[in-house]
Protein backbone atom coordinates (compact mmCIF):
# COMPACT_ATOMS: atom_id res chain seq x y z
CA UNK A 1 0.00 0.00 0.00
CA UNK A 2 1.70 3.31 -0.92
CA UNK A 3 2.29 6.04 1.44
CA UNK A 4 3.05 9.67 1.68
CA UNK A 5 5.42 11.15 4.47
CA UNK A 6 4.58 14.55 5.96
CA UNK A 7 7.56 14.91 8.13
CA UNK A 8 6.78 11.58 10.75
CA UNK A 9 3.12 11.59 9.65
CA UNK A 10 2.27 8.53 7.08
CA UNK A 11 -0.33 9.23 4.95
CA UNK A 12 -2.29 6.17 3.61
CA UNK A 13 -3.18 6.00 -0.34
CA UNK A 14 -5.36 4.22 -2.58
CA UNK A 15 -5.35 4.67 -6.43
CA UNK A 16 -7.27 3.47 -9.43
CA UNK A 17 -7.44 3.55 -13.08
CA UNK A 18 -4.78 3.51 -16.13
CA UNK A 19 -0.91 4.21 -14.88
CA UNK A 20 0.20 6.18 -17.57
CA UNK A 21 -2.80 8.47 -17.66
CA UNK A 22 -0.95 11.84 -16.33
CA UNK A 23 -1.76 14.45 -14.30
CA UNK A 24 -3.64 12.79 -12.01
CA UNK A 25 -6.69 13.49 -10.06
CA UNK A 26 -6.08 13.49 -6.35
CA UNK A 27 -8.99 13.37 -4.33
CA UNK A 28 -9.58 14.32 -0.67
CA UNK A 29 -12.69 13.34 1.75
CA UNK A 30 -14.09 15.29 4.50
CA UNK A 31 -13.47 15.47 8.12
CA UNK A 32 -14.15 13.09 11.61
CA UNK A 33 -16.40 10.60 9.28
CA UNK A 34 -14.90 10.05 6.06
CA UNK A 35 -11.86 8.04 4.70
CA UNK A 36 -10.21 7.18 1.36
CA UNK A 37 -13.34 5.06 0.65
CA UNK A 38 -15.51 7.63 0.70
CA UNK A 39 -14.14 8.55 -3.16
CA UNK A 40 -13.14 5.19 -3.84
CA UNK A 41 -16.20 3.22 -3.41
CA UNK A 42 -18.55 5.79 -4.95
CA UNK A 43 -17.65 8.31 -7.26
CA UNK A 44 -13.81 7.52 -8.00
CA UNK A 45 -14.73 4.50 -10.23
CA UNK A 46 -16.63 6.80 -13.00
CA UNK A 47 -13.18 8.97 -13.39
CA UNK A 48 -10.83 6.22 -13.16
CA UNK A 49 -11.68 4.75 -16.16
CA UNK A 50 -9.61 7.10 -18.03
CA UNK A 51 -7.74 9.47 -15.48
CA UNK A 52 -5.14 7.93 -12.74
CA UNK A 53 -7.37 8.89 -9.41
CA UNK A 54 -5.53 9.26 -6.24
CA UNK A 55 -7.69 9.02 -2.96
CA UNK A 56 -5.98 9.39 0.55
CA UNK A 57 -7.03 9.67 4.16
CA UNK A 58 -6.51 12.70 6.34
CA UNK A 59 -4.24 12.34 9.12
CA UNK A 60 -6.28 11.06 11.97
CA UNK A 61 -8.17 8.87 9.36
CA UNK A 62 -8.59 5.73 7.59
CA UNK A 63 -5.47 4.37 7.42
CA UNK A 64 -2.85 7.20 8.03
CA UNK A 65 -1.03 8.07 11.06
CA UNK A 66 -3.40 9.92 14.20
CA UNK A 67 -0.75 13.10 15.09
CA UNK A 68 -2.20 14.93 18.12
CA UNK A 69 -2.15 18.33 16.55
CA UNK A 70 -1.67 20.01 12.66
CA UNK A 71 -5.70 19.89 11.65
CA UNK A 72 -5.60 23.18 10.51
CA UNK A 73 -5.71 24.13 6.71
CA UNK A 74 -2.28 24.76 6.02
CA UNK A 75 -0.79 22.09 7.73
CA UNK A 76 -3.10 19.63 5.85
CA UNK A 77 -2.73 21.30 2.50
CA UNK A 78 0.85 20.46 3.11
CA UNK A 79 -0.04 16.62 3.65
CA UNK A 80 -1.84 17.33 0.22
CA UNK A 81 1.35 18.50 -1.42
CA UNK A 82 3.45 15.73 -0.18
CA UNK A 83 0.83 13.23 -1.82
CA UNK A 84 1.21 15.34 -5.04
CA UNK A 85 5.36 15.07 -4.89
CA UNK A 86 4.83 11.38 -4.76
CA UNK A 87 1.93 10.76 -7.39
CA UNK A 88 2.74 13.59 -10.02
CA UNK A 89 5.52 13.65 -12.03
CA UNK A 90 5.93 17.65 -11.88
CA UNK A 91 4.19 17.83 -8.84
CA UNK A 92 0.58 19.06 -9.95
CA UNK A 93 -2.75 17.46 -10.44
CA UNK A 94 -6.46 17.90 -10.85
CA UNK A 95 -7.85 18.54 -7.32
CA UNK A 96 -11.22 17.38 -5.65
CA UNK A 97 -12.47 17.32 -1.86
CA UNK A 98 -15.69 16.87 -0.07
CA UNK A 99 -16.32 19.35 2.78
CA UNK A 100 -13.16 19.78 4.50
CA UNK A 101 -11.09 18.05 2.08
CA UNK A 102 -12.53 20.40 -0.45
CA UNK A 103 -11.00 23.37 2.23
CA UNK A 104 -7.52 21.35 2.00
CA UNK A 105 -7.35 21.70 -1.60
CA UNK A 106 -8.89 25.39 -2.23
CA UNK A 107 -5.79 26.05 0.92
CA UNK A 108 -3.35 24.55 -1.64
CA UNK A 109 -4.66 26.35 -4.50
CA UNK A 110 -4.36 29.46 -2.95
CA UNK A 111 -0.73 28.88 -1.40
CA UNK A 112 0.95 27.08 -4.54
CA UNK A 113 -1.63 27.82 -7.37
CA UNK A 114 0.82 25.95 -10.02
CA UNK A 115 0.11 22.60 -8.35
CA UNK A 116 -3.07 22.67 -8.93
CA UNK A 117 -4.83 22.46 -12.50
CA UNK A 118 -7.95 22.42 -11.34
CA UNK A 119 -10.74 22.46 -7.96
CA UNK A 120 -13.67 20.40 -7.90
CA UNK A 121 -15.14 21.56 -4.77
CA UNK A 122 -18.18 19.36 -3.38
CA UNK A 123 -20.14 20.96 -0.15
CA UNK A 124 -16.94 23.12 0.71
CA UNK A 125 -17.93 24.63 3.67
CA UNK A 126 -16.54 28.12 2.97
CA UNK A 127 -17.18 30.25 5.74
CA UNK A 128 -16.59 29.90 10.08
CA UNK A 129 -20.30 29.30 10.50
CA UNK A 130 -20.73 26.51 7.93
CA UNK A 131 -17.61 24.54 9.62
CA UNK A 132 -18.84 24.79 13.17
CA UNK A 133 -22.42 23.59 11.90
CA UNK A 134 -20.22 20.20 10.59
CA UNK A 135 -18.49 19.39 13.51
CA UNK A 136 -20.11 21.00 16.27
CA UNK A 137 -22.09 17.57 16.91
CA UNK A 138 -18.71 16.04 17.86
CA UNK A 139 -18.34 18.65 20.59
CA UNK A 140 -19.85 15.81 22.99
CA UNK A 141 -18.46 13.07 25.62
CA UNK A 142 -17.11 9.99 23.38
CA UNK A 143 -20.12 8.56 24.92
CA UNK A 144 -22.29 10.44 23.63
CA UNK A 145 -20.83 10.78 20.02
CA UNK A 146 -23.32 7.78 18.49
CA UNK A 147 -26.02 9.68 19.64
CA UNK A 148 -25.08 12.52 17.97
CA UNK A 149 -23.87 11.26 14.41
CA UNK A 150 -25.49 13.19 11.87
CA UNK A 151 -28.82 11.06 10.49
CA UNK A 152 -27.19 10.78 7.04
CA UNK A 153 -24.51 8.51 8.92
CA UNK A 154 -26.45 6.16 10.84
CA UNK A 155 -26.68 3.34 8.79
CA UNK A 156 -23.27 2.34 9.84
CA UNK A 157 -24.50 2.58 13.75
CA UNK A 158 -28.01 0.71 12.69
CA UNK A 159 -26.66 -2.27 11.50
CA UNK A 160 -24.58 -2.32 15.10
CA UNK A 161 -21.52 -4.77 15.97
CA UNK A 162 -18.54 -4.76 14.98
CA UNK A 163 -18.85 -1.99 12.04
CA UNK A 164 -20.43 0.53 14.81
CA UNK A 165 -17.92 -0.21 17.27
CA UNK A 166 -14.65 0.78 14.89
CA UNK A 167 -16.51 3.75 13.77
CA UNK A 168 -17.18 4.84 17.45
CA UNK A 169 -13.61 3.80 18.23
CA UNK A 170 -11.83 5.85 15.70
CA UNK A 171 -14.30 8.80 16.07
CA UNK A 172 -13.79 8.88 20.10
CA UNK A 173 -9.99 8.48 19.64
CA UNK A 174 -9.72 11.31 17.25
CA UNK A 175 -11.69 14.34 18.74
CA UNK A 176 -10.77 13.00 22.25
CA UNK A 177 -7.33 12.74 21.40
CA UNK A 178 -5.93 15.45 18.83
CA UNK A 179 -6.48 19.13 18.37
CA UNK A 180 -8.89 18.75 15.69
CA UNK A 181 -12.08 20.03 17.24
CA UNK A 182 -10.04 23.38 18.21
CA UNK A 183 -8.44 23.73 14.67
CA UNK A 184 -11.30 23.72 12.71
CA UNK A 185 -12.59 25.86 14.88
CA UNK A 186 -9.92 27.93 14.62
CA UNK A 187 -11.03 28.49 11.03
CA UNK A 188 -11.96 32.00 10.24
CA UNK A 189 -13.90 31.19 6.84
CA UNK A 190 -12.93 32.15 3.34
CA UNK A 191 -13.12 35.78 2.40
CA UNK A 192 -14.29 37.12 -0.77
CA UNK A 193 -11.15 38.12 -1.60
CA UNK A 194 -9.01 35.00 -1.03
CA UNK A 195 -11.71 33.14 -3.41
CA UNK A 196 -11.23 35.99 -5.97
CA UNK A 197 -7.33 34.81 -6.39
CA UNK A 198 -8.25 31.48 -7.38
CA UNK A 199 -6.78 31.24 -10.97
CA UNK A 200 -7.67 27.73 -11.50
CA UNK A 201 -10.83 26.40 -13.19
CA UNK A 202 -13.40 25.83 -10.51
CA UNK A 203 -16.83 23.48 -10.34
CA UNK A 204 -18.56 23.10 -6.96
CA UNK A 205 -20.88 20.96 -6.53
CA UNK A 206 -23.97 21.71 -3.28
CA UNK A 207 -26.29 19.65 -2.06
CA UNK A 208 -30.08 20.82 -2.69
CA UNK A 209 -31.19 20.08 1.22
CA UNK A 210 -27.79 21.09 2.65
CA UNK A 211 -27.19 23.79 5.17
CA UNK A 212 -24.30 25.11 3.22
CA UNK A 213 -26.48 25.59 0.05
CA UNK A 214 -26.09 29.22 0.65
CA UNK A 215 -22.71 28.91 -0.16
CA UNK A 216 -23.53 28.48 -3.63
CA UNK A 217 -24.84 31.61 -4.47
CA UNK A 218 -22.17 33.40 -2.85
CA UNK A 219 -19.45 31.53 -5.42
CA UNK A 220 -21.79 32.95 -7.94
CA UNK A 221 -22.02 36.17 -7.07
CA UNK A 222 -17.81 36.69 -6.38
CA UNK A 223 -16.39 33.91 -8.61
CA UNK A 224 -18.19 34.27 -12.05
CA UNK A 225 -16.25 31.69 -13.67
CA UNK A 226 -17.05 29.20 -11.53
CA UNK A 227 -19.42 26.36 -12.72
CA UNK A 228 -21.80 25.80 -9.71
CA UNK A 229 -24.09 23.17 -9.57
CA UNK A 230 -26.71 21.89 -7.37
CA UNK A 231 -27.94 18.33 -7.05
CA UNK A 232 -30.53 16.58 -5.10
CA UNK A 233 -29.14 15.48 -1.42
CA UNK A 234 -27.90 17.06 1.60
CA UNK A 235 -24.02 17.45 2.88
CA UNK A 236 -22.61 13.92 2.32
CA UNK A 237 -23.54 14.22 -1.45
CA UNK A 238 -20.24 11.64 -2.45
CA UNK A 239 -22.71 8.86 -0.72
CA UNK A 240 -26.21 10.25 -1.08
CA UNK A 241 -25.69 11.01 -4.78
CA UNK A 242 -22.96 9.07 -6.02
CA UNK A 243 -24.33 8.59 -9.41
CA UNK A 244 -24.67 12.03 -10.28
CA UNK A 245 -21.72 13.41 -8.27
CA UNK A 246 -19.42 11.10 -10.73
CA UNK A 247 -20.89 12.16 -13.33
CA UNK A 248 -20.19 15.40 -12.73
CA UNK A 249 -16.82 14.98 -11.94
CA UNK A 250 -16.30 12.67 -15.29
CA UNK A 251 -17.42 15.56 -17.30
CA UNK A 252 -15.68 18.28 -15.24
CA UNK A 253 -12.33 15.49 -15.77
CA UNK A 254 -12.73 14.71 -19.01
CA UNK A 255 -12.74 11.04 -17.89
CA UNK B 1 -8.45 -28.06 -6.48
CA UNK B 2 -10.31 -25.50 -8.67
CA UNK B 3 -9.56 -22.65 -9.96
CA UNK B 4 -12.42 -21.19 -8.28
CA UNK B 5 -11.54 -22.97 -4.94
CA UNK B 6 -7.58 -21.23 -5.50
CA UNK B 7 -8.88 -17.90 -5.74
CA UNK B 8 -11.49 -18.49 -2.73
CA UNK B 9 -8.52 -19.26 -1.17
CA UNK B 10 -6.32 -16.60 -1.92
CA UNK B 11 -9.27 -14.26 -1.14
CA UNK B 12 -9.98 -15.50 2.40
CA UNK B 13 -6.34 -15.08 3.08
CA UNK B 14 -6.69 -11.70 2.34
CA UNK B 15 -9.55 -10.78 4.00
CA UNK B 16 -7.98 -12.05 7.41
CA UNK B 17 -4.76 -9.90 6.62
CA UNK B 18 -7.02 -6.94 5.93
CA UNK B 19 -9.32 -7.84 8.86
CA UNK B 20 -6.21 -8.56 11.80
CA UNK B 21 -8.37 -9.57 14.40
CA UNK B 22 -8.33 -12.86 15.95
CA UNK B 23 -11.55 -14.03 15.48
CA UNK B 24 -11.39 -13.87 11.66
CA UNK B 25 -8.82 -16.71 12.10
CA UNK B 26 -11.71 -18.93 13.26
CA UNK B 27 -14.23 -18.05 10.58
CA UNK B 28 -15.28 -20.19 7.95
CA UNK B 29 -14.67 -17.95 4.83
CA UNK B 30 -17.07 -19.36 1.73
CA UNK B 31 -18.65 -18.43 -1.30
CA UNK B 32 -21.63 -17.77 0.72
CA UNK B 33 -19.93 -15.97 3.45
CA UNK B 34 -21.26 -11.82 3.29
CA UNK B 35 -18.84 -9.03 3.62
CA UNK B 36 -21.26 -6.86 4.95
CA UNK B 37 -23.55 -9.41 7.20
CA UNK B 38 -21.15 -11.61 8.58
CA UNK B 39 -17.37 -10.30 8.08
CA UNK B 40 -18.66 -6.71 9.07
CA UNK B 41 -16.25 -5.18 7.22
CA UNK B 42 -15.76 -1.34 6.99
CA UNK B 43 -16.12 0.21 3.74
CA UNK B 44 -12.48 1.36 4.03
CA UNK B 45 -11.15 -2.29 5.10
CA UNK B 46 -13.07 -3.56 1.49
CA UNK B 47 -10.69 -0.96 -0.09
CA UNK B 48 -7.63 -2.10 1.26
CA UNK B 49 -9.12 -5.60 0.04
CA UNK B 50 -9.26 -4.34 -3.26
CA UNK B 51 -5.74 -2.86 -2.93
CA UNK B 52 -4.48 -6.68 -1.91
CA UNK B 53 -6.04 -7.99 -4.80
CA UNK B 54 -4.93 -5.99 -7.76
CA UNK B 55 -1.15 -6.80 -6.03
CA UNK B 56 -2.04 -10.36 -6.82
CA UNK B 57 -3.63 -10.24 -10.01
CA UNK B 58 -2.66 -6.65 -11.34
CA UNK B 59 -4.39 -5.52 -14.24
CA UNK B 60 -5.92 -8.75 -15.07
CA UNK B 61 -8.34 -7.87 -13.07
CA UNK B 62 -11.13 -5.03 -14.07
CA UNK B 63 -11.72 -4.22 -9.82
CA UNK B 64 -12.17 -0.50 -11.40
CA UNK B 65 -14.46 -0.77 -13.86
CA UNK B 66 -16.61 -3.47 -12.37
CA UNK B 67 -16.96 -1.27 -8.84
CA UNK B 68 -18.44 1.41 -11.21
CA UNK B 69 -21.48 -0.44 -11.92
CA UNK B 70 -22.64 -0.36 -8.55
CA UNK B 71 -24.18 1.31 -5.54
CA UNK B 72 -22.02 1.78 -2.08
CA UNK B 73 -24.54 -0.32 -0.55
CA UNK B 74 -24.50 -2.97 -2.99
CA UNK B 75 -20.64 -2.98 -2.95
CA UNK B 76 -21.02 -3.43 0.76
CA UNK B 77 -23.51 -6.01 0.42
CA UNK B 78 -21.30 -8.64 -1.86
CA UNK B 79 -21.17 -12.44 -1.21
CA UNK B 80 -17.62 -13.43 -1.08
CA UNK B 81 -18.40 -15.70 -3.63
CA UNK B 82 -19.29 -12.60 -5.99
CA UNK B 83 -15.75 -11.47 -5.92
CA UNK B 84 -14.38 -15.05 -6.38
CA UNK B 85 -16.59 -15.55 -9.40
CA UNK B 86 -15.39 -11.90 -10.80
CA UNK B 87 -11.92 -12.73 -10.42
CA UNK B 88 -12.29 -15.53 -11.91
CA UNK B 89 -13.96 -14.33 -14.97
CA UNK B 90 -11.55 -11.69 -15.38
CA UNK B 91 -8.50 -14.37 -15.68
CA UNK B 92 -10.47 -16.77 -18.13
CA UNK B 93 -10.14 -13.87 -20.37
Amino acid sequence: MPRALNGEVGLHLALLGPEDARPPVVMSHGLLVGNLATWYLTCAPAVARSRRVVTWDLRGHGMSDRPPTGYDLPTMAGDLSTVLDLVSPDGSADLVGHSYGALVALRLALSAPRRVRSLALVEAPLSRADVAALTGWASVPADQLAAALPAALQADLDRGGRRARRLLQGLAALVTGTSVLDDVAAFPGLSDEELRRLSCPVLAIYGTRSACRPEADRLRRVLPTATVVEVEGGHYLPLEAAADVGSLLAGWLHA
Amino acid sequence: MSDKAEILDTIAGLIRQVVGEDWIADVDIGMDTSFSDDLELESIEFVALAEHLQQVWGDRIDFVGWLSGMELDEIIGLRVGQLVDHVAGCLER
